[in-house]
């Protein structure tokens, strides 16, 4: 029985569930969050931390912020959302699972190098320098395609975004 | 210790409530964050993959992943700015001045 998977697989599910199954689309965005977050410990548990690290960095602290911001622009959820968050048992049960997810992470990566894998891993699998060596290596062009398709996406954007379409 | 099948079935549970989010909602914004959560699911799946195979090249393709979504969300939401701008509604429902 693997209690550090069954907790954030189940946790992960469920936040699914209430993103798909949420009324209005900012608390949508905050079980996307908490999907987010607990994939990201289940990468640790694959030995893959610099994936885990992008996972918090790229998706919740990037992406997601540009999804909350465009809804917060779009739909001012504000009114709607007053009423809710004035209720203090809703705000003190938000808190206690925030700190629960803190100590979730700080158990399980405390636990991450004790975990054995199927496959015997080679030396030093997962570590950033492996990982870099193979990207910049191997998937040179791939690297040079994908910044290519983003400076395209970066275009795109700001030219989508002027006043006359 | 989770076996591979493990991850497998939670990363299809995963893709089916995203699928399951792309085409029973309604709103533009819920929508976006249902793809967010099927790429999620891939993303899972290759870094398991690559995991219990011992094979890195999983993560790196979760780095493009990464990319190809940073990219899609960008010009995605420009595009829902650019439809509120002329429909002012997120409703999906609302834009169907193409349809026949």
């Amino acid at each position: 029985m693997d209690l550090y998977f069954w907790v954030f697989a189940s946790m992960s599910v469920l936040a699914g569930l209430f993103t798909i199954a949420a009324k209005d689309a900012l608390p949508s965005a905050m079980g996307l969050l908490t999907v987010f977050i607990s994939l990201a410990s289940l990468y640790l548990h694959l030995h893959a931390p610099l994936i885990a690290i992008f996972q918090v960095a790229i998706y919740a602290g990037a992406i997601l912020i540009l999804v909350v911001f465009v809804i917060m622009l779009l739909m001012a959820p504000g009114e709607r959302l007053a009423a809710i968050q004035a209720n203090v048992s809703y705000r003190g049960s938000g808190a206690l699972l925030g700190m629960c997810l803190i100590g979730l992470v700080l158990v399980g990566t405390k636990g991450v190098s004790d975990i054995v894998s199927m496959k015997a891993l080679p030396e030093g699998f997962g570590n950033p320098s492996m990982f870099g060596d193979l990207f910049f290596r191997d998937f040179l062009l791939h690297f040079e395609v994908v910044s290519v398709l983003l400076l395209v996406a970066l275009i795109g954007g700001i030219y989508l975004c002027k006043k006359k379409l | 210790m989770a076996s591979l099948t493990h991850y497998i079935v939670l990363s299809s549970i995963l893709f089916g409530l995203g699928t399951i989010g792309f085409l029973t909602r309604r709103n533009a914004l819920i929508l976006f964050m249902s793809i967010e959560l099927m790429l999620n699911a891939v993303n899972l799946m290759l870094v398991a993959f690559s995991n219990f195979m011992a094979d890195m090249a999983g993560q790196v393709m979760v780095l493009f992943i990464f990319a190809v979504a940073a990219a899609e969300v960008a010009v995605g939401l420009a595009i829902l700015i650019g439809l509120f701008r002329h429909v002012r509604e997120v409703d999906i429902t609302k834009f169907n001045v193409l349809k026949w």
